[in-house]
């Protein structure tokens, strides 16, 4: 992921010049607010799952991961020898559909083994065991798809007229489109969600105090089941799509994106599903303007920068809360 | 044990296998001698030089698995950036001895040095993540741990500082007071010797006010800071003391294998290092030693499943963190001596200790002569004020707590009492007011620091350091009051001996006042394994082994039944009678408030809404009505 953002789209930039930089900066905005919106759905997967449980999913990256490959294998089914053999927003919407149902499943299949013997025990064996699981599912998939990166074949999926267009200075392409707009739409449904629905309530009483709303007749087995398939879902579409927008996916990718979207949702705030989505593309933003002023191999030290600014001194996020520790 | 640790009143409490001291003095030489002699052979039994090198690989992870079990096994830090630390001391090798800067320092200077730079990153990376806890700090060091990947992989440009992918290599042999360390052989015996060195050196700070004063922050940090633990500066002494060892690990690794390159140093090293600690459970040296060589080794006999080496690690953690938490080796009856049962007779019928723990003499003896409530006051408060975000939950309080008097502080749920408890221990900074202790002004400082300067308190929902026995938890309270740095302890120094003879002394003077409840076999008992009055008397005694002037009790006898009331209500006037402390009490038993006070005040909603005797107090308006509701008229 890092190289194809890298390639993709800083060839140009090298220098500091102010001019330079303002000529960038619509651009670098559209940029962010795509990758933005990326990180905006891992880091939905990571608050969510910290929310009701208070813990950090350390596999969520890895989901993010797979997810990418579900899609590239989809994807990879439905090209035939002269492009694809269904229409193309046919093609995409069973990509992301499958890649969230496997994805989705895999979470509640991680939930079941990983974490649910371990839900009365010490935050530090959840924590080791979520390492467990991320490095497990990493080698897994390298044992099986390789070291080598997929690759999307993305060119001949989408019409050459359609790839690249210019509006003034900026360019856009279909994909940043697509990723920033189906990305909306499934943060909306999100919201839509917990906001309107009984089974939102439900995850939203249980997220306050887990024992309270089993009291008050809520299986909490299933809403925590729930989050993780939604969370996991919702990291497998953003795998999908970064591996539609910068056309390639392998097993490492997780590790970095995981840590990136984590940081999204500390920088929202933990816990709080529109910080999350908040976080997601602030962070977005500032990397992508980041890459004006720092080398290009430096721009991960940027996120980790903010990660880091943000636990010391404003743990409780952008838009969360303080608690202060009850004794 | 000490010529000065048999006499006082904890004589007959010592521990009945003095004697077997002793014996197992001997055993230990005996056991040292054995393994001195295994290290010697086994070097020469490998059969050839691949075999020589994974001994001495082993011997380098021993070392890494029991640093990283400073950091995480003892003070329960998850420190994910351990493995960069690893990496700073083999750099440093590549830095100090090869043609890359065109510096060659001996190695017996670079080992060290690189070690205490590397300790001084520990110390760094300590500071800057002090506030985080759990969840946090391990991804905040694992940040720190990318970053250093970043580093080490572009930091040849503009200047090759790190050689980047292909690292460094090429480094100076290695020589130490003239002999020259080349063969595998010579490497194996240095680095097991290094090994030892830390293994013994783990076991010396565990069973030391570190050790403890780690294990205290492990169980329950806010309990530990409340005991007098500098926690800040103990979380710093983990990870610099795991750095240390993780640096002079490096160093050797990186003089072993010729070259250091980042790949050594990432995320997959980091986790095999987590899983030799976790399989030996976590604090447990002899476990996590075992673990290291385990997991060393068992790799090359599974070489033809080498794909699934890491998958084989990330299931290691998954699995044991649902089975076995504690590690294989972790709490294995085998080890350990099987401890007699005192607590049943002969038949094996559980004999119950009801035989009351204080003196019931000096209880009917007339009080000491002098006693009086007009004083010198000790302790202050001037409208002390805490707001929580808009909640007023204590408002404008002023006291005065005199010398050897024993003040009850009473009111409704909710009133404010636990949160003055806290503002007067340093847990929370008041938002506005002076506490004077002894007339010095303590506001704002920290718990440990308020704890140094003679107050103690116990905890209403009990914060006892659960997984440590019951002389430990008391002697964690001894902490604040002894000095010694990890020199002293490491290399067992006059001072340390003095200290830990009168930390333990202390500790069972103090825990002796509970009589059977907390002394004989029950010393080495958990103190999870303690019944719930045992465990609130165990509060007691540990607030007390801190050397406090002052205790706080916070209902002493919430959940005792009506003989264990009466018992520790006398118990706390003898406290005051016959040991001389003075008390501040929250309580709600009124019977126990009426024997024990000098003077109550009552609180409600933060404000006080009444002070004087218990009786005075007991008849006042405003209190009935706060306990009642308002009469209708």
């Amino acid at each position: 992921m890092i190289h194809g953002i890298r390639t993709f789209l800083y060839p140009a930039c090298s220098g500091n010049d102010m001019d330079f930089y303002l000529q960038q900066l619509p651009q670098q905005l559209v940029n962010g607010l795509t990758l933005g919106g990326v990180y905006a759905l891992i880091a939905i997967g990571y608050t969510m799952v910290y929310g009701i449980l208070s813990m950090l999913n350390f596999a969520h990256g890895e989901i993010y991961m797979i997810g990418g490959f579900v899609g590239w294998w989809v994807l990879h089914l439905l090209i035939g020898e002269s492009g694809p053999v269904l229409h193309v927003s046919l093609v995409i919407s069973l990509m992301l559909i499958i890649a969230m149902g496997m994805t989705g499943l895999l979470g509640i299949a991680v939930e079941r083994f990983a974490y649910r013997p371990l839900r009365k025990a010490p935050r530090m064996n959840l924590l080791l065991s979520a390492l467990g699981v991320s490095i497990f599912l990493q080698n897994l998939v390298l044992h099986h798809q390789g070291a080598k990166a997929r690759f999307f074949l993305v060119s001949s999926l989408i019409p050459e007229s359609l790839r690249l267009f210019q509006v003034g200075e900026v360019v856009f392409s279909f994909m940043r489109i697509l990723v920033i707009v189906v990305a909306f739409l499934l943060m909306t449904g999100l919201t839509f969600m917990i906001k309107r629905t009984k089974v939102g309530k439900a995850m939203r009483a249980t997220a306050q105090d887990i024992e309270a709303a089993s009291f008050m007749g809520i299986d909490v087995d299933r809403m925590i089941v729930f989050v993780f398939l939604i969370g996991s879902a919702l990291g497998g579409a953003a795998g999908t799509l970064v591996g539609l927008l910068f056309t390639q996916v392998d097993y490492y990718v997780g590790f970095q994106a995981g840590l990136k979207g984590f940081t999204a949702a500390v920088l929202g705030g933990i816990g709080n599903i529109y910080g999350a989505m908040f976080g997601g593309i602030l962070l977005g933003l500032l990397e992508s303007i980041a890459t004006t002023f720092f080398p290009a191999t430096y721009k991960d030290v940027v996120a980790f920068v903010v990660l880091i600014l943000v636990l010391i001194f404003r743990p409780w996020g952008l838009m969360g809360e303080k608690v202060p520790e009850k004794v | 044990m000490g010529p000065d640790g048999r006499e006082g009143p904890g004589k007959s409490l010592m521990r009945p296998e003095i004697a077997g001291i002793a014996w197992s003095q001997r055993q230990k030489a005996m056991g040292f001698v054995l393994i001195g002699i295994t290290l010697v052979i086994v070097p020469h039994l490998m059969p050839n030089n691949y075999w020589l090198r994974i001994y001495g690989m082993t011997g380098i992870y021993v070392m890494l698995a029991l640093g990283l079990n400073v950091v995480a096994g003892f003070a329960g830090l998850l420190d994910l950036a351990y493995v960069a630390f690893f990496g700073i001391g083999g750099y440093l090798f590549a830095f100090f001895s090869s043609h890359h800067f065109d510096i060659h320092l001996p190695f017996p200077l670079v080992l060290p040095l690189s070690a205490l730079v590397t300790m001084g990153f520990g110390f760094a990376l300590g500071a800057v993540s002090l506030r985080l806890k759990g969840d946090y700090l391990a991804i905040v060091t694992l940040a720190f741990a990318q970053i250093f990947k970043l580093l080490l992989f572009n930091l040849d440009r503009p200047v090759n500082i790190t050689g980047g992918v292909n690292g460094i290599f090429n480094f100076d042999p290695i020589e130490i007071f003239g002999f020259k360390i080349v063969s595998p052989i010579a490497y194996s015996y240095l680095i097991w010797f290094l090994a030892l060195v830390v293994i013994i050196g783990s076991f010396r700070i565990k069973r030391s006010r570190f050790g403890r004063g780690w294990e205290a922050i492990r169980e329950d940090e806010l309990a530990a800071e409340a005991m007098g633990v500098n926690t800040t500066r103990m979380k710093l002494w983990a990870f610099a003391g795991g750095a240390f060892i993780a640096g002079a690990s490096g160093t050797l690794f990186a003089s072993f294998q010729d070259s250091v390159f980042p790949n050594s140093f990432d995320f997959q090293q980091l986790v095999v290092i987590y899983c030799m600690v976790i399989l030996g459970g976590m604090g447990n040296i002899v476990g996590v030693t075992l673990g290291a060589i385990l997991l060393s080794i068992l790799p090359e006999f599974l070489r033809e499943y080498g794909a699934y080496r890491m998958m084989f690690y990330g299931l290691i953690l998954i699995v044991l963190m649902a089975l076995r938490p504690q590690g294989l080796l972790g709490e294995i009856g085998f080890l350990t001596k099987k401890m007699k049962r005192p607590d049943k007779d002969e038949t094996g019928v559980l004999k119950a200790s009801t035989d009351l723990y204080y003196d019931v003499d000096s209880m009917k003896a007339p009080r000491k002569a002098g006693y009086s409530i007009d004083r010198r006051p000790i302790l202050e408060l001037n409208n002390v004020t805490m707001n929580f975000g808009g909640l007023v939950a204590v408002d404008h309080l002023s006291l005065t707590l005199r010398e050897r008097e024993i003040l009850s502080v009473i009111g409704p749920n909710g009133a404010g009492k636990t949160t003055a408890f806290n503002l007067i221990s340093g847990i929370y900074p008041p938002t506005s007011g002076k506490v004077l202790f002894e007339g010095t002004n303590i506001t704002g400082l920290k718990p440990h620091q308020v704890v140094e300067i003679g107050i103690a308190r116990t905890f209403q929902n009990l914060r006892l350091f659960n997984k440590m026995s019951v002389l430990d938890n008391a002697k964690v309270s001894q902490f604040c009051r002894t000095k010694s740095g990890p020199l002293s302890i490491l290399l067992r120094l006059p001072r340390h001996r003095t200290e830990e003879r009168e930390t333990e002394k202390v500790a069972k003077e103090m825990l002796s006042l509970f009589g059977a409840r907390l002394t004989g076999y029950r010393f080495d008992q958990g103190a999870m394994f303690l019944s719930y009055a045992n465990r609130r008397r165990l509060e007691i005694a540990r607030a007390m082994s801190t050397n406090a002037k002052l205790l706080m009790l916070d209902e002493p006898s919430a959940g005792m039944n009506p003989q264990e009331t009466v018992e520790i209500t006398e118990f706390i006037k003898a406290l005051r009678d016959i040991y001389g402390y003075t008390i501040l009490v929250i309580e709600h038993k009124l019977n126990v408030v009426k024997t024990i006070s000098d003077r109550v005040i009552a609180l409600d909603y933060g404000r006080k809404i009444a002070e004087g005797s218990y009786e005075e107090v007991a008849s006042n308006k405003q209190v009935i009505e706060a306990y009642l509701g308002r009469k209708k008229n």
